[in-house]
């Protein structure tokens, strides 16, 4: 899952892109306002979190602009403003949630779980078939056998469930499961597809990732029948 | 004294609480009534005065034309008086018998009576419509009177004139008397009108200035209306100005000028508390993010000590903004009173300089005094080494590596004016009246890129004016910033 961070304080700025980026996150970081509407503007984020001041446009403001543009990504709204005018009026703006400077990093990211599980209507445990994911605790499990997956892996995995039975493109993927700093070809995609697959083989979920020709992959729950 | 004062003032209040049901609008209706029955009352017996003697003026008048009229008839000119005989014109003193006596009396007397006696007031003629009446003869006057008398029950003005012989002798007097019963009826009516007259207008009045001063006092109530809805929430609602350029326009245009200090006093309070929670609330949530960031995995050494010592960065920069709020709270309370001595303007200095040459040499500015010179200045000592070390600290911040700041001193209009002048990146002019306000920043990024927190040049301006030194400042982009402090008389 892919997330932005729009925050001027450069300390706050790097330990989340750090910790978010520990949770198999992949996260992008824009300093101000403007910057920040840019990159929410040109990539497909899953997720944003927006400090209300910043310098150039305000958080208030960034948050309304993607509204306009149609966009119902979640937005957090991450701040030290604390009146509850404030509260009121930074939800109003179109915010799904406003998060208080200090918080605790646990409830930053039992926070976001929830913005992202309301996209997909589901718990923090996802499942195809035999195959259950926690999104929470990072574990994979195939019937009752735990898999160990690196972090990309399990993101690739993660994006990919998450979005089962639809097909997904090599650059979709690409732009959900890497941050920006990543330019390499797609090609990269299919290694760890080969990687995903393997293991989940070896656990006895087989034939759970399945090859779009031309387009990318699918996720979907193998039937005896198909094929 | 005071006290027999205060308590002067609350009998005088007690006295008011008496009239605590009288509205301002009854009370001026009350007071212009007041004030108007009186003239009223005035100008009605002044009146009634008037035409009373009006009244007798126009008897006396008549009475002296009878006179006239009744000497010539008798041929008695130049009041020579010669003898009765000459007054046979006035009819004789035959008794009337009873029907004329009835006849006259119903007749009503309503024209002259005229009567001649003599020296001892004997009558000697009369005119017959007196009948058995007599005019009263007064033989205290001597000359020629005019006088209120009642002849058969009837009010009569009456004259009375001495008839002279040659000798200069009144031999007799000619008694002339006019009926006055319809001019008193006259008089009487005029009176009671009057006294009909001057409750209902004065009734009239009040009810008329209760209402036209309940219309002139209604925008006061328009302004209590205001005032009475208004809360912090809703501080921008004005009350609206009457039509009228007058008292109650200036009233309420006061009011609306009181209500826009005191929103911008609230707003500026309201961003301070925004501002101070926001600068605290961030090195906090650095600290306490990166820690709970650093603790979810084991790393390495280097890694830990690095987030460590950035932690230890920003917790020393919270206690510095913790130290300059503190200080600058102490200072907003008016009551501390600064230590001002008579001191030498050179003396800060040079304590400042030993503290903050170190920031200077690192960036290789260097701190000239060539225009300085020494003078005695009434300042707090602790105070001016504050002022002058945030200044400084200021200038180098803000000043290129290998630049100068410029510390000199000036008499400008018999006072003595030290001057700060940095040659850094200057502030732009409509930033310029800021500079002082609490957490203002020129660069508007509230980053902490240089390290200060905007609060240096507030904690200035309220040392300057706790000592009453005056500052200013005055700048020119990408040139140079000058702070001017202006010292009172030592």
């Amino acid at each position: 899952m892919r997330l932005l961070v729009i925050e001027d304080e450069t300390g706050i700025a790097r330990f989340l892109k750090e910790g978010l980026e520990e949770e198999y996150f992949a996260v992008d970081v824009a300093y101000d306002g403007k910057t920040g509407l840019d990159f929410a503007m040109t990539n497909d984020y899953d997720l944003i979190m927006v400090d209300w001041m910043i310098p150039g446009i305000s958080g208030i403001e960034v948050c309304r602009q993607i509204r306009q543009s149609g966009s119902s990504v979640p937005i957090l709204f991450l701040t030290a403003r604390d009146t509850l005018e404030d509260v009121v009026f930074g939800l109003d703006s179109g915010a799904n949630d406003y998060i208080k400077k200090p918080f605790e990093f646990e409830e930053l990211l039992a926070r976001i779980r929830v913005q992202l599980r309301k996209t997909n209507h589901d718990a923090d445990a996802l499942t195809v078939g035999s195959l259950t994911i926690n999104v929470s605790t990072h574990q994979v499990f195939c019937g009752t056998k735990e898999l160990a997956l690196t972090p990309k892996e399990f993101s690739l995995l993660e994006y990919l469930i998450r979005n089962k039975d639809r097909p997904c493109s090599r650059s979709r993927i690409i732009e959900h499961v890497w941050d920006m700093h990543f330019y390499s070809d797609t090609s990269v995609i299919d290694v760890y597809i080969n990687f995903l697959r393997k293991k989940l083989e070896q656990a006895g979920c087989d034939n759970l990732i399945q090859t779009i020709r031309g387009v990318g992959y699918i996720v979907r729950e193998t039937r005896p029948d198909a094929e | 004294m005071t006290k027999s004062g205060t308590k002067a003032t609350e009998r005088f209040a007690d006295g008011w609480k008496r009239f605590p049901a009288m509205s301002l609008r009854n009370r001026m209706a009350f007071y212009y009534t007041v004030t108007t029955a009186f003239l009223l009352a005035v100008v009605f017996t002044a009146i009634l005065l008037i035409v009373d003697r009006i009244v007798y003026m126009h008897f006396d008048e008549e009475l002296r034309h009878e006179v006239a009229e009744t000497l010539e008839e008798a041929n008695v000119k130049g009041q020579a008086f010669t003898g009765f005989d000459n007054f046979r014109c006035i009819d004789g003193t035959q008794e009337e018998d009873d029907e004329d006596k009835l006849r006259l009396k119903k007749k009503e007397i309503d024209s002259e009576f005229i009567q001649i006696v003599d020296s001892s007031g004997q009558m000697v003629r009369k005119s017959t419509n007196l009948s058995r009446n007599l005019l009263t003869f007064n033989p205290v006057y001597s000359g020629v009177r005019y006088f209120n008398s009642v002849v058969a029950g009837e009010q009569v003005r009456q004259v009375q004139v001495p008839l002279v012989n040659r000798q200069g002798i009144a031999d007799a007097y000619l008694i002339i008397a006019i009926p006055m019963k319809s001019a008193m009826i006259v008089l009487l009516d005029l009176q009671n009108i009057m006294l009909v007259s001057f409750p209902a207008v004065i009734l009239i009045l009040f009810i008329l200035t209760r209402a036209i001063a309940g219309r002139s006092i209604r925008p006061i109530e328009e302004v209590i209306a205001t005032a009475e809805t208004m809360t912090q929430a809703n501080l921008d609602q004005r009350i609206p100005l009457p039509r009228n350029n007058d008292e109650l326009y200036r009233l309420s245009a006061t009011i609306n000028a009181l209500l826009d200090r005191l929103q911008d006093a609230f707003q500026r309070e309201k961003q301070f508390t925004a501002d101070a929670s926001h600068e605290l609330k961030t090195p906090l949530a650095i600290v306490k993010g990166t820690l709970d960031v650093l603790v979810r995995k084991p790393r390495e050494t280097a890694h830990y000590e690095e987030r460590i010592r950035y932690c230890l960065d920003e917790l020393n920069r919270m206690a510095r903004l913790i130290d300059q709020l503190l200080m600058l709270a102490r200072y907003e309370n008016d009551r501390m009173n600064p230590n001002i001595m008579k001191i030498d303007i050179g003396s800060p200095f040079q304590s400042v300089m030993s503290r903050i040459e170190h920031l200077a040499s690192e960036k290789q500015i260097s701190i000239s005094k060539e225009h300085f010179t020494s003078g005695a200045v009434a300042a707090d000592p602790a105070m001016l080494e504050m002022m002058i070390e945030n200044i400084l600290s200021n200038a180098i911040k803000y000043s290129p590596a290998g630049s100068a700041i410029e510390v000199a001193t000036s008499r400008r209009s018999g006072l003595l004016v030290c001057s700060i002048t940095d040659h850094g990146v200057g502030i732009p002019a409509e930033k310029l009246q800021n500079v002082f306000d609490r957490f203002y920043r020129v660069d508007e990024s509230r980053s902490s890129s240089t390290g200060g927190f905007g609060l240096g040049l507030s904690i200035v301006k309220k040392l300057a004016d706790l000592q009453h030194i005056g500052v200013s400042v005055s700048s020119r982009e990408k040139e140079g910033t000058t702070f001017d402090l202006t010292f009172p008389p030592a």
